[in-house]
């Protein structure tokens, strides 16, 4: 019993002591969701971020000295929860990550007025690339309208779009619809039919209905936004009825290797864009196994650090570290506010020779922001499954931003004007 | 638009008569799969009169227990077995741990129990095995995987063997679960309860073990459907959200009913199929399955509250 007391003792001063030295970091919440329908593809994700915070704190004590706190707040991918981790943490925190399209439209509002930047790498509401418009929010590297615009560019590499029909299968949720504007707008001037073809979150993994429609309607391509389990559910289904692989493309987020691995060799030729790509042998995988795996700091595992969104979890990570490096040069100081990080987060450029620095070099391709640009427009590469692993199969594919620029500045308007009064950066050039 | 409604979707039904096979085959598979939930809910709220919350949680532990025993080196077959043993051990605790202390209590407190059992489950399971999606062991079990291919009327017909073993083994399951219930000693037991728990319990029928055996079944009708709807697209915790496709099969069956839990899941398999095909998505833009049933359930409530199949209740006040 005594014995038990002390270890109970010991453990509380511990986490006092632990709780203690990471309050003195850079606060910086990760609304996270290991738990619910959708933690299959967020628990790669969260790993990825996590160790390569863990390994900046290991290796450099953080970003220039200072520790980096990163904290992580469950939120199940529930927008309820994820609006209250918001308000939990945002005291303290100089960036929310909120993570989800839906939590990202609801503390959007709630960020400009509490002067807290969004870092949403890949995901969010697409004009957020207006950064005057959205001083605090940020998308880059690569926004979903950047992504639709890839895609349907590498479709029409591979034949003439006008006349063809493209399904888009899509999660019926804000993120599954976020590229209707820009397939909508595009399928005027490319002259496809466009097919939106929504999912509900209950039939996620029941897809025979949407699947019947695809067959009776012919398109040329499938075009998925899928998150979670609706991306095994659309793939085995595309499998079942005999669907041509090589004519379905999903976003970024329906390229999760554990979601091909249920059909594996069948999967063979399913495409994903991708801003990011997996690297075992790169510099930064040597420093994570090093200062954070072999320390036993991981929740990770050797398959899992092998796949895409592993890889992707450590850019976002990266993404932060840089804006937090580039507002600590700029400022003069290792403790950093959150409008300081908002400055740091306007000016990132990651080039080809950073990269090599961090080790990352092909894990995500240069770019950098601007205050008129938040989202950086990396573009990416359009990745193939083999029946084993995602490979590139494309050259970089770089949107092409100035056909919707127009569109975007329009609904960032529109939402500026139905959320007024809402304050602008008028510093910036837009 | 009334020819759209009321014409033009009898004529693509005739003039595609393999694709109309096939959207009624698909939703005869869905349509077993949910009255299979649906069996789970129903058999212990007739025992105890328990709405267990966790019956679409139960689905998720036991095809992550199969697939965790398997991914540790044990045969495939034996990790069945030991899958069941699990269910066993939790349906004793449950009952022990959870339900015998409560006897007695209001309804609802029964049912906020449920919910208490879901979250656990929910916790554990991820502790035990991790969120990550995870790969069915279905060709190690031995279930076939291909397909057939038929070619009714010159068209396209495809029959897939997974499929075809899900609707054998669902209704195989059923069938001994209804002869379990009408010819032996112990289903009489739970039916008996399911009618008068005072007068059961006046002839001697022991509640523990018949609640022990209820939740029990509830959990091999949860490996069964874990296992094929896993089959289908991997095992998360995402399946938990397939049992929320059970409620509009037990207000339409009752929530007492086994046979209410059968027809009440085929109906609604296949009219949420037939008419998210030849309704929803030419006239409303589909994604109608989310809703379809619910409808279909609250048309058929507002003419009896108690389902098709429910018992009518009369009380005196």
């Amino acid at each position: 019993m005594k014995t038990f007391a002390k270890m109970a003792a010991a453990a509380v001063v511990a986490s006092v002591v632990a709780g203690a030295a990471m309050a003195e970091g850079l606060y910086t919440p990760n609304l996270s969701y290991r738990t619910g329908p959708f933690a299959a593809t967020g628990i790669p994700l969260m790993n990825g971020q996590k160790d390569y915070m863990a390994m900046l704190n290991a290796r450099d004590g953080g970003v220039g000295g200072v520790a980096i706190d990163f904290e992580e707040c469950e939120t199940g991918y529930s927008t309820e929860k994820g609006v209250e981790c918001y308000e939990k943490t945002k005291g303290k925190a100089i960036v929310t990550q909120p993570w989800s399209t839906g939590i990202t439209l609801q503390v959007l509002p709630k960020t400009n007025v509490d002067m807290i930047p969004i870092l949403a790498p890949g995901y969010g509401f697409s004009p957020m690339m207006d950064g005057k418009t959205f001083q605090w929010a940020f998308n880059m590297p690569s926004g979903y309208w950047d992504g639709a615009d890839m895609i349907l560019q590498y479709l029409q590499s591979q034949g003439d779009l006008k006349g063809k029909k493209v399904a888009f299968l899509h999660l019926d949720h804000p993120y599954g619809k976020e590229p209707l504007p820009l397939l909508e707008a595009k399928a005027e001037t490319m002259g496809y039919e466009l097919l939106p073809i929504p999912v509900g979150l209950k039939e996620m993994q029941n897809q025979s209905a949407q699947w019947l429609q695809i067959r009776r309607e012919r398109p040329d391509y499938v075009v998925m936004w899928g998150w979670g389990a609706m991306n095994a559910g659309a793939i085995t289904e595309a499998v079942k009825t005999k669907f041509d692989m090589s004519k379905m493309v999903g976003v970024w987020w329906s390229g999760h290797d554990a979601d091909l691995a249920i059909v594996g060799d069948k999967g063979k030729g399913y495409k994903s864009i991708s801003w990011s790509f997996p690297d075992a042998a790169s510099g930064v995988m040597a420093d994570i196994k090093k200062h954070v795996v072999d320390a036993g700091l991981s929740e990770s595992n050797e398959t899992e650090m092998n796949g895409v969104f592993y890889g992707r979890g450590l850019v976002m990570s990266m993404i932060l570290a840089e804006g937090i490096k580039v507002a600590q040069d700029k400022y003069g100081a290792a403790e950093i506010n959150a409008e300081q990080l908002r400055w740091g987060l306007e000016n990132i450029n990651i080039t080809e020779e950073r990269l090599a620095e961090l080790g990352m070099s092909g894990m995500v391709p240069a770019f950098s922001t601007s205050c008129a640009n938040h989202t950086g427009h990396s573009g990416g590469w359009m990745l193939e499954w083999d029946g084993a692993k995602f490979v590139k199969v494309s050259d970089h594919l770089a949107p092409d931003t100035a056909a919707y620029v127009d569109i975007a500045n329009a609904k960032a308007a529109e939402y500026a004007e139905a959320n007024a009064p809402w304050a602008v950066n008028e510093e910036c050039e837009g | 638009m009334l020819k759209d409604i009321f014409i033009t979707p009898f004529v693509d039904m005739f003039s595609a008569p393999d694709f109309l096979l096939q959207v009624l085959w698909e939703g005869l598979v869905s349509g077993i799969l949910y009255a299979l939930i649906a069996l789970g809910f129903v058999l212990i709220f007739r025992s105890s009169r328990i709405f267990n919350f966790a019956q679409g949680i139960m689905v998720v532990f036991a095809a992550l227990t199969l697939v965790g025993l398997h991914a540790m080196g044990i045969p495939a077959w034996i990790s069945v077995v030991l899958t069941l043993g699990v269910m066993f051990v939790l349906a004793v605790s449950i009952e022990r741990i959870v339900l015998r202390p409560l006897v007695g209590q209001p309804d609802i407190i029964l049912f906020m129990a449920t919910i208490g059992i879901t979250l656990f489950l929910i916790g554990g399971g991820e502790i035990i095995f991790g969120g990550e999606n995870k790969v069915m062991i279905t060709e190690e079990l031995g279930i076939p995987t291909g397909d057939t291919v038929l070619e009714p009327w010159g068209g396209l017909l495809i029959l897939q063997h997974l499929d075809i073993t899900v609707v054998v083994v669902a209704t195989a399951l059923v069938a001994a679960l209804l002869a379990f219930l009408n010819y032996t000693q112990m289903g009489r037991a739970i039916r008996a309860l399911g009618d008068d728990h005072q007068a059961a319990l006046s002839v001697g029928i022991s509640l523990q073990t018949v609640w022990v055996l209820v939740w029990f079944i509830a959990g091999i009708i949860a490996l069964v459907t874990g296992i094929a709807w896993g089959a289908r697209a991997g095992v998360s915790f995402a399946l938990e959200v397939i049992a929320y496709k059970a409620l509009p099969v037990l207000m339409l069956g009752g929530l007492e009913s086994i046979t209410g839990a059968i027809i009440g899941g085929l109906m609604i398999g296949i009219l949420e199929k037939l008419f998210e095909i030849y309704w929803g998505q030419p006239l409303l833009g589909g994604n109608t399955e989310t809703w379809f049933a619910f409808v279909l359930a609250l048309i058929v409530l507002l003419f009896r509250p108690q389902g098709l199949f429910g018992e009518k209740i009369i009380e005196r006040v």
